[in-house]
């Protein structure tokens, strides 16, 4: 039988989520709304989405991505929207539409009075020499396996593209364990926000701008990628190829709307670059050239998770006004509105531009540019923020408990602080989704930094670490004074112990990794500390065997006996044979215990050894 | 094994019911959390078939979109293995190229 639906929504994304709750909330219940989705769980992308989110707290600014899906799904099941996962659409015809139902291998047929279709992007792919070897990888799809199926593909990773997916995803595999030994970016500028790349940074990963990947190495699974230097025209320039060792190579270059079923359903398609490419036409309340057929999300003109959800309650409130004839206008307008505010930034420019395409305008500018130069009263415990871009942002000023923080209106604005309220709480460090704030005070003998933290382990007070500047570089060594643990929110606050002076430099830490040269393996003794005990005056080897234990361990000496008196000649400048070579003691080698009894029992081996006369 | 055993946001033991089933005839120890293409990955397996030309193919988009994951599944071709969830005793063969219809 024909199923005849008020409202067939395809894809459980961000965009369709908030598309079926408008329309259910403005009917009064979810009856013959269905929401299909190819995936396994709901939420589109979003269940990947370990990151705490830009925005607003209206649309769950600072909080995670696969929470904000459980809390949308939540509330479409509220309404009584039924959801089909594992369901993909495979026909939209001119009397009825198909869908695939995967899990009960049964293909069903419907028809709607209005469809919702929010399919979202695909990544794009990349030509270069094996770009299909297994280990190369779409940086989306490496989330996927880490984030929802707690699998990590590889060990080693390089990320290709700079723009805010392949940040994030180099942070994310770095909290998931892996190394990601480079970005690489082709263009000269990195596409993503500061405060992603900065993250990146100060972990110590190079970000090489004007580079892009030549090859794959391998021949059933990466093995490593070629990378070269490209010219002003993205040319690969000869003899700057360099090699790295790496298992896996997710590629971040861009997405693709999913425009396949819009088309089906005969609306027009157009090509907008700005936008992602070929997407559908649409009008500012999201509806395509088909009166009954409506879009949201990345399909509509490739953005972000929070403009996608505004335009899925715009479709969404569209459609209720047209099927209840109650108008929505208000709702609508708000929405609107919201739209607006977000895209008045910088990042949006290309957005704002691909929509001016379609007669869809949105206006620019309005929002705080300048940055705050004064850091505050030396002394005083408190906030610095680093957060260089208008972005759309401004969980720090709604956190603030003393109201210290401002973004300056809208919400694109570079955030200010006051430094007569901030009291230096930490609250904004733990609530910022680019981890862009920190805490400083100057003391009489040291400075404290504070650093907020989102990977393993967490620190422990008197923790022993090497400090480190924005890039990651090794600063000075230092201390854990104090952790404010955030067990809900999950981003601690670790404060350092920082020499004075370098609290405006130390932004990172790590627990120290010393790579040591050894002399003596089996009482693991380094070249330094043999170094250091016959500096102290011990310039005999008997004195060092003594004092150290060198050449006490099983070998006895015979791997370190020679290097410690080479050291020794070294250091007090005589010859080696003028060295006391020092005893050599039995036993050669290890003895079992039994062995030895045995021979005093008389129970003598009929075979080996050298007959006592 | 490739599986996280700790995450600094995530909880990685949510649910880890063992499910079995077969690639290649070997027996793979999967979760029932798992796709089948995340189960092979766990375990080490990174081809899952070759192309015509005999080219190896694996894991690539993880949403069902660039048939790089293609499986034999119970004798059925074109399975994607990154969105179909493992199942007991489930048999997965290597697919090569665009695999043979059964009808």
């Amino acid at each position: 039988m024909v199923r005849h639906l008020r409202a067939l929504i395809v894809g459980s994304g961000p965009a369709g989520l908030t598309g079926a709750i408008a329309i259910a909330e403005a009917l009064g219940d979810g009856k013959d709304i269905l929401i299909v989705d190819e995936g396994i769980e709901p939420g589109g992308q979003l269940p990947k989405q370990t990151h705490k989110f830009f925005g607003h707290e209206g649309f769950y600014a600072s909080v995670r991505g696969f929470e904000i899906g459980n809390l949308l799904v939540k509330k479409v099941k509220s309404l009584r929207v039924e959801i089909l996962q594992q369901t993909t659409v495979t026909g939209i015809y001119e009397d009825v539409i198909t869908l695939y139902d995967r899990a009960n291998n049964i293909v069903h047929e419907c028809t709607s009075d209005y469809i919702l279709i929010a399919t979202g992007a695909t990544e794009k792919f990349l030509t270069f020499k094996n770009n299909t070897l297994p280990g190369v990888y779409g940086a989306g799809a490496v989330q996927t396996l880490m984030n929802q199926y707690k699998v990590l593909p590889g060990q080693s990773f390089l990320i290709v593209g700079a723009g805010n997916i392949g940040l994030i995803v180099a942070y994310q595999l770095v909290q998931a364990g892996a190394v990601v030994k480079a970005i690489v970016e082709a263009s000269s500028r990195i596409g993503g926000y500061a405060v992603h790349a900065n993250k990146i940074r100060r972990l110590g990963i190079p970000i090489l701008l004007k580079h892009t990947i030549l090859e794959a190495v391998g021949d059933n699974k990466v093995q490593g990628a070629v990378v070269a230097e490209v010219d002003e025209r993205f040319r690969p320039i000869e003899g700057t190829e360099k090699e790295f060792i790496v298992d896996s190579i997710c590629l971040a270059v861009g997405l693709q709307p999913n425009i396949e079923l819009v088309a089906q359903t005969g609306a027009k398609i157009v090509y907008i670059p700005e936008l992602g490419g070929f997407i559908p036409w649409r009008d500012e309340n999201m509806r395509t050239s088909v009166r009954n057929v409506f879009v949201a999300g990345d399909l509509s003109g490739i953005e972000e998770a929070t403009t996608a959800m505004i335009e899925g309650y715009i479709a969404g409130y569209n459609i209720a006004q047209d099927l209840t004839g109650t108008s929505q206008e208000e709702k609508i307008s708000k929405m609107k509105e919201e739209l607006s505010e977000f895209r008045k930034g910088p990042f949006s420019k290309k957005v704002r531009e691909g929509l001016a395409k379609l007669n869809i305008r949105f206006p620019e500018g309005g929002y705080r540019e300048e940055l705050q130069n004064d850091s505050g009263p030396k002394g005083k415990l408190r906030a610095v923020i680093e957060c260089p871009q208008p972005i759309p942002c401004n969980p720090c000023e709604t956190s603030c408990p003393t109201g210290a923080i401002n973004v300056g209106g809208n919400i694109n604005g570079i955030p200010h602080i006051d430094y007569e309220k901030c009291i230096g709480c930490g609250i904004c460090v733990t609530k910022c989704p680019g981890l862009a704030i920190f805490v400083i005070q100057e003391k009489s003998d040291h400075s404290i930094v504070g650093i907020p933290y989102e990977l393993l382990p967490i620190p422990s007070k008197g923790d022993k670490v090497d400090l480190l500047d924005r890039n990651g570089k090794y600063v000075s060594d230092g201390e854990v004074d104090h952790v404010m643990l955030n067990n809900k929110g999950k981003t601690h606050v670790v404060f350092l112990k920082v020499p004075k002076g370098l609290e405006e430099s130390i932004r990172s830490f790590r627990y120290a990794k010393k790579s040591e040269a050894f002399i003596c393996r089996c009482e693991e003794l380094t070249r330094e500390e043999i170094e250091r005990t016959i500096e102290m005056g011990i310039t005999d080897y008997e004195e060092l065997r003594r004092v150290l234990r060198i050449g006490m361990g099983p070998c006895g000496g015979k791997t370190c006996r020679s290097l410690a008196l080479q050291i020794l000649a070294e250091k007090t400048g005589r010859s080696i044979s003028d060295i006391e070579l020092g005893a050599y003691r039995p036993p050669t080698i290890p003895t079992p215990f039994e062995a030895i009894v045995k021979f005093n029992d008389g129970i003598e081996s009929s075979s080996g050894g050298v007959k006592n006369e | 094994m490739r599986r996280l055993k700790e995450h600094p946001i995530l909880s990685t033991n949510a649910d880890s019911t063992e499910v079995f089933f077969y690639f290649e005839g070997r027996k793979i120890c999967g979760t029932t959390n798992d796709t089948i293409a995340s189960a092979l990955i766990a375990n080490g397996i990174d081809v899952f078939g070759f192309t015509e030309h005999n080219h190896p193919r694996g894991f690539f988009c993880a949403i069902g979109k660039c048939s790089a994951c293609l499986v034999e599944v119970d004798g059925i071709s074109n399975v994607r293995a990154c969105i179909t969830p493992i199942r007991e005793g489930m048999n997965v063969k290597m697919q090569t190229g665009r695999g043979k219809p059964k009808w």
